[in-house]
């Protein structure tokens, strides 16, 4: 039935679903543009799942990545949610971090041991970032009114509430979109951190800038959103740059994909306006534990049963990100209707 | 002398990365094939055909593509969105 959908893919030489390119590259688009990250841990496994040739695989999801992420983060900016200086500073960094931990890959390699100590590695980071962020989501109210009672404290006493204490060596830098002032080495180490990471484990690393973005450097998590997306535009340019010069891109392939992308991406930044922040890191939290679940079952040499996980996974998140933006356009509406009313009485 | 103490560590924790940095990431390798443009005619023929002859120029044009791409669709999807009414303008920042 869906046969009238098939392409032919010149550089791949075979017949390919359209429907499914275009679909898989919408539901990474959503996630991609909600939660900032390139989104190669899904695309991976569901071209392999289809049979998509794996040569082009990386190649061809690098390139889509790259055209998704002008649209989203050109969404983004128009929110107010990319700290450009930020960004820049992040992939100078990434960039230093990633040629690091590449080089102690090829180190493990030759020691033999490569392979596990990346994939647990990985598992640990999933599941790690995953449960650390579950637990900050459960206890939020719990440290706030700990932080409210303290000042209310220190007021009663006339006392200035106590400062957090923090590495504040010279130079400073401000970053007046994010609203912080941080040590220039802070912020070098944590994105030579996140790249060396990346580097290590051989993904793009949008996945672990954004809640380092949060936790370490103090963002946003809606600027950390954006920011994130405007360094994966970068790498995605590159990669697509460099695999394409290795004839590893199929590029009608990455045009389909582009396309669900680009439109999902736009769907995913819209659905950031109307979530909060910690809202926005409890779905981040679900979907990277269902990843890294995924990644344990790969361990187990259940490789078609964990790429299937990972892409219901990406499904159900995208699903939910929908609800969660159609529930606050209605809202939205509402309460303009209402404006709208009061205004006219 | 605090200045200077501040100096001599912003020097030493500059050296760091590039003594850490002594070689090159692993890269994919090369895949050493040539498409079958015979049976191809129009946009496939022509992608193909660059593909065979010049990948510096069918690298750059993937890349070029995907931006032109990404940037008339971010246009359009913006045009339809804010015609359905869910523009979106710069937004306040809540945890």
């Amino acid at each position: 039935m869906f046969d009238i959908f098939n392409v032919y893919l010149p550089i791949a030489e075979m017949q390919f679903n359209a429907l499914i390119l275009v679909a898989i590259g919408f539901s990474v688009g959503v996630l991609g543009g909600f939660f900032g990250v390139g989104g190669a841990w899904v695309v991976t496994p569901a071209l392999n799942i289809f049979g998509f040739p794996m040569a082009y695989a990386i190649g061809t999801d690098l390139a889509h990545i790259f055209g998704k992420s002008i649209v989203a983060t050109a969404k983004h900016r128009k929110m107010g949610n990319v700290d450009m200086k930020l960004g820049l500073m992040s992939i100078v960094g990434s960039v230093i971090g990633v040629e690091i931990g590449a080089q102690n890959v090829m180190w493990l390699t030759r020691l033999g041991i490569a392979g596990p100590v990346v994939r647990y590695l990985y598992m640990f980071l999933l599941f790690g970032l995953g449960i650390y962020m579950l637990y900050d989501y459960i206890t939020k109210d719990k440290r706030a009114a700990a932080q409210a009672a303290k000042v209310a404290a220190a007021a009663r006493a006339g006392m200035a509430v106590p400062v957090r204490k923090s590495w504040n060596l010279p130079p400073m830098i401000h970053f007046p979109a994010s609203g912080i002032t941080i040590s220039f080495w802070t912020v070098s180490a944590v994105f030579l951190f996140t790249g060396w990471l990346s580097g290590l484990l051989g993904v793009g690393g949008g996945f672990i800038r954004m809640p380092a973005l949060i936790y370490l450097i103090g963002c946003p998590t809606a600027i950390a959103v954006g920011t994130d997306l405007f360094s994966v535009l970068f790498s995605g340019a590159y990669g697509c740059f460099t695999y394409g010069i290795k004839g590893r891109v199929e590029i009608i392939a990455a045009v389909l994909m582009l396309v669900g992308a680009a439109i999902g991406a736009q769907v995913g930044v819209t659905a950031v306006k109307y979530i909060r922040g910690y809202g926005i890191r409890l779905l981040f939290a679900i979907m990277i534990i269902l990843a890294g679940s995924s990644v344990a079952l790969k361990q187990f040499n259940m490789t078609t049963t964990a790429a299937w996980v990972v892409m219901c996974a990406a499904l159900g998140m995208c699903v939910v990100i929908m609800i969660k933006l159609w529930n606050g356009f209605q809202k939205e509406k509402a309460e303009k209707a209402a404006m709208a009313m009061k205004g006219g009485a | 002398m605090k200045r200077l103490w501040v100096l001599i560590f912003n020097l030493i924790l500059l050296t760091v990365p590039s003594a850490l940095v002594w070689a090159a990431a692993e890269k994919a390798e090369l895949l050493e094939k040539k498409v079958d443009v015979t049976k191809l005619s129009g946009l496939n023929y022509f992608f193909a055909s660059w593909y065979n002859d010049n990948m510096w120029l069918y690298a750059i044009i993937v890349t070029v593509l995907m931006g032109v791409i990404g940037l008339i669709i971010a246009l359009v999807t913006d045009i339809i969105l804010k015609m359905i009414g869910m523009e979106v303008h710069k937004i306040e920042h809540h945890e």
